[in-house]
């Protein structure tokens, strides 16, 4: 048996001890009575007892009841402690892995999820800290730091010794949809340990802190991390690995028939037998169609993790000419529910109208015109400002500028080949040469099967780039492909005349223009901006600056937002999966898919143990017991026990 | 004596008249052949010229020549005197304790005092006694003497009704005065608690020594011979504020009972030394059932 708060204790029994003797000395505040004659009780009182004070308290049983009641208040005050088995440091990081997969209900038998689970043990842990003695100068507390991760860490308190505050903290989590990235939060924590100061009350850098990991060791990145010996204690959450999952999902429209939209799914089983499950496809909650996939079970090690998953795919053809919300979701219960369902937003067949604006270019017109647009209007710089100058808004999906340089543009969707015009915030420095394109991009939308490595120009332009513009691709001496927002504008710019180039014989720049028309013209780049995984930020850019709206997802509350002075919107809170909507002001809402399709995150399978820096790191057998029971509570009974019986002795005697 | 005589009192006001008629039947016996002051009833140690013959006695000159026992003188040829017993008034003496002790509990320890007094007081008058009435505290504070017969028994009861309790009690100092006050030794009852702090046996001793037959009656109220106090208690004594702390338990209250019976008895054992009577009164009976039976069968009433 440990003691929580000796010092505290002692400092208590050294005053109340000897003030509870004292108060027997004390004459209490008698009732006067009077009576004929005194002289029979004087002689009566002389005889129950002698004047001598120390002899008044000999045999006083309702005394040695008091003193009795006071030492077992006073050894419940001392905080006794069955043991401290657990190993609970002096410094202590708690890190609460909240990721996707510990929101399956296996936690435990209660049906408790991974998380609640893991705060359910973490605030046992908490609990068993020793306290700091009330008047000791010496004695310090234990303190806990608690982190909680998925991909990023979230310090949810710092070192403390405040249970309140750190049970707070815990309760504070709340589980995300995200992966399991353990790199930054290590960082976090070893940062946090090894700074002494106010915050971890003057603690020296060199005590190391242990840290607690309460996960199901499903983490990516755990084979990178480095640990020292004995600095990671790791508390396994979780029992099954049956789980079913929807690992990948594209909704694309078809070609050739725009009414109809091609779904494909694939899904993995993780659970240790064959099964047969239902896969069911709809669009705004209207079913569409059910298909039964047979999964055959995943191969596991000895101790239950999965090596290879059980697979198989879906593809289904849905005609649908509209704009709406497709979802694909399997039927069969499991322990994780993020991953039984994907979605996408597709939008309704759309071609675009295209505005060229040129002095005369036929490799453009011509290459614009074999584009599938809706309408293709050729004018010159000098129509394009009568007829569209004053407006506000642009009438085209895009407009194509070939080297025109204008004072003022409608908002709107700008391909800028050459010379930028002023609106679009670029300072041209000058004029380069013979420049080949080095650098860019391939993995944008825009540059997407797009191979600029032959691309030369004999002239260009040499512009310096407004600090928030993406540079798509590179000169040697500077910018050749960037994109930029602007008052509420897009503009992609080519930084060179193509006819000064050898672009347009080369098949890239076919599907540059066409790329870059779908880009801007929204066409492609809404069905991409709108398909997220968990925790990529909605972005959404050209809309009018300073408007306000409402975001609506799921387990959150319709949020208002407002878009930036650029005309850009970020809402990085995609914490959960599911379906996201925008409404802005008189404007249709939009939608915003955020799935998991992560296959690691799926493989619930909890770990055994987790093999840091080559360093096996065994789960904690069993869960945490109150490894620090505390006894207080029988102290008090105890008191309440000897009280009653003070209670009864008095009673007793004072009965004539 | 002090009394006033603006208003006329009645025993009555004491005593219950069904009670005082069968008073009438009563008598106060003396264990004692004592010494009358005049003629009466009862016998003296004196001979005198009564009927009953006591004694003869041999004749000389100046004897009274019409006691000679002439037929003795026939047959012996000498002369006797014949003896008569001497037939006088018996003196009883009333004595009560007033002073501050006897007002506790509310009194009624007093007005059983009062109402047994005027009870003996009451049978001695109408059987011809010479009756004093005293009441004493500190000193003899009321006092009535030498009254005979029926015709003063208003005076009687004027004492008793308007004596009021007052002052702290000094038995020797008073006794000393009840002793010097009667002169004629008689029936001498003391009626009190006899919680003096001062000590009795001086005080009786005084009126044992004037060849008084005594009876010592002790009057305690219920409160005190079982006392129902609780709690933590400041005792002040009545008569001279003295203070006894007290946290009342069972144990305490037993020491009580054990002091009390243990005075008692020493009170006792003190007037049977003494050739005096004890009796110990509750005032939680009825006077009627202590003098119509007590009192009788230890024969101090018949």
């Amino acid at each position: 048996m440990q003691w929580l708060t000796p010092i505290t204790a002692l400092y208590a029994a050294a005053l109340t001890v000897p003030l509870l003797v004292l108060l027997y000395f004390l004459k209490l505040k008698r009732v006067e009575q009077i009576v004929s004659s005194t002289l029979l009780w004087q002689r009566a009182v002389q005889d129950l007892q002698v004047n001598a004070p120390f002899q008044r308290l000999r045999r006083n049983i309702l005394l040695l009841l008091q003193l009795l009641a006071l030492i077992a208040a006073l050894i419940a005050l001392a905080g006794p402690i069955m043991s401290m088995n657990s190993g609970v440091g002096q410094r202590t990081v708690l890190l609460i892995d909240r990721s996707a997969s510990m929101n399956a209900q296996d936690g435990d038998a209660t049906g408790l999820t991974r998380l609640e689970y893991a705060q359910q043990q973490a605030a046992l842990l908490i609990n068993s800290m020793r306290n700091r003695a009330m008047f000791s100068l010496q004695d310090r507390a234990d303190q806990a730091m608690i982190i909680a991760f998925d991909e990023r860490a979230k310090v949810m308190s710092n070192f403390s010794s405040d249970k309140r505050q750190l049970l707070n903290a815990l309760n504070a989590i709340t589980p995300t949809d995200k992966g399991s990235l353990l790199a930054e939060t290590l960082t976090v924590a070893r940062a946090f340990t090894q700074a002494p100061g106010e915050e971890t009350n003057g603690r020296s850098a060199e005590q190391r802190a242990q840290l607690h990991l309460f996960s199901d060791g499903c983490i990516a990145d755990l084979d990178r991390q480095t640990l020292q010996q004995d600095e990671l204690v790791y508390h396994r959450m979780g029992q099954s690995s049956d789980n079913i999952a929807i690992t990948a999902m594209q909704a694309r429209r078809s070609y050739e028939q725009t009414d109809q939209i091609q779904v494909f799914a694939s899904l993995a089983h993780f659970g240790p037998s064959d099964i047969d499950c239902d896969v069911r496809v709809s669009v705004n909650d209207d079913v569409i169609a059910v298909r039964n996939v047979q999964l055959a079970a995943a191969r596991a090690d000895a101790n239950g993790v999965t090596l290879e998953a059980g697979r198989a795919s879906v593809d289904v053809t849905v005609t649908y000419a509209g704009a709406g919300l497709l979802e694909v979701r399997q039927l069969q219960p499991d322990t994780l529910a993020a991953d039984d369902a994907a979605w996408a937003v597709v939008a309704p067949p759309r071609q675009l109208s295209v505005g060229l604006v040129t002095q005369g270019n036929p490799v453009l017109t011509s290459l614009l015109r074999a584009c599938p647009l809706a309408s293709l209007q050729v004018m010159t710089p000098d129509e394009y400002s009568e007829t569209h100058g004053a407006a506000l808004q642009s009438p085209f999906d895009v407009t194509v500028l070939d080297t025109c340089v204008f004072e003022r543009l409608p908002r709107g969707r700008y391909l800028v080949f050459g010379q930028p015009s002023e609106a679009m915030g670029l300072t041209v420095s000058g004029a380069l040469e013979n420049q080949f394109v080095i650098d860019w991009r391939a993995n944008h939308t825009v540059l997407k099967h797009v191979n600029l490595s032959h691309v030369y120009a004999a002239q260009a332009v040499d512009a310096v780039l407004p600090r928030d513009a993406r540079v798509l691709a590179e000169f040697n001496n500077g910018p050749a492909l960037a994109l930029v927002q602007r008052g509420g504008s897009a503009f992609l710019w080519v930084g060179f005349d193509c006819v000064q180039s050898n672009w347009p014989f080369e098949p890239s720049f076919v599907l540059f223009c066409y790329n870059a028309l779908d880009y801007l013209g929204m066409q492609v780049s809404d069905t991409h901006a709108a398909q997220l995984k968990a925790g990529e930020p909605i972005l959404v850019q050209g809309l009018m600056p300073q408007a306000v709206g409402v975001l609506q997802g799921p387990d959150m509350p319709e949020l208002d937002v407002q878009v930036g002075a650029e005309g850009s919107l970020r809402f990085p809170g995609t914490d959960r999966v599911g379906p996201y909507s925008l409404t802005l002001a008189d404007e249709d809402p939009q939608l915003y898919a955020v799935n998991l399709l992560a296959a690691e995150e799926s493989a619930v399978a909890p770990r055994p143990e987790v093999k840091v820096s080559g360093r096996t790191v065994q789960a904690q057998s069993g869960p945490i017991g109150r490894s620090n029971v505390p006894l207080w509570p029988y102290g008090v009974l105890l008191v309440l026990a000897l009280v009653c019986v003070e209670w009864w002795v008095y009673n007793s005697k004072v009965r004539i | 004596m002090n009394v006033t005589k603006n208003k006329s009192y009645r025993l009555t006001d004491l005593l219950d008249p069904g009670f005082m008629a069968r008073l009438d039947g009563l008598d106060v016996l003396c264990r004692k052949i004592l010494h009358g002051r005049l003629q009466g009833e009862r016998r003296s140690k004196r001979r005198g010229q009564s009927v009953e013959f006591a004694d003869h006695r041999p004749y000389v000159a100046g004897d009274d020549l019409r006691f000679v026992d002439w037929n003795v003188y026939g047959r012996l040829d000498q002369l006797f005197l014949k003896l008569f017993l001497e037939e006088q008034d018996l003196s009883v003496h009333v004595a009560f304790d007033s002073s501050l002790s006897m007002s506790q509990p509310q009194a009624s320890k007093y007005k059983f005092v009062k109402q047994l007094s005027a009870a003996l007081g009451y049978v001695s008058l109408v059987n011809n006694n010479r009756v004093t009435v005293s009441a004493f505290a500190e000193r003899v504070t009321a006092q009535l003497t030498h009254m005979r017969g029926r015709t003063r028994v208003p005076a009687l009861a004027e004492l008793l009704v308007t004596q009021d309790c007052d002052g702290p009690s000094l038995f020797d100092p008073a006794c000393q005065q009840l002793a010097a006050s009667t002169p004629t030794s008689g029936i001498m009852m003391v009626v009190s608690d006899f919680f003096f702090k001062d000590g009795f046996e001086s005080g009786l001793k005084r009126l044992i020594g004037r060849g008084h037959d005594l009876y010592v009656i002790q009057t305690l109220s219920p409160a005190e011979l079982n006392p129902s106090l609780s709690g933590d208690l400041r005792l002040v004594d009545i008569e001279d504020g003295d203070v006894a702390e007290i946290t009342v338990s069972s144990a305490l209250v037993k020491y009580y009972k054990r002091n009390l019976t243990a005075y008692c008895n020493e009170l006792k054992a003190f007037c049977t030394r003494h050739g005096a009577a004890y009796v110990l009164a509750s005032t939680d009976d009825s006077v009627e059932k202590l003098v119509l039976n007590y009192l009788r069968r230890i024969q101090l009433l018949r």
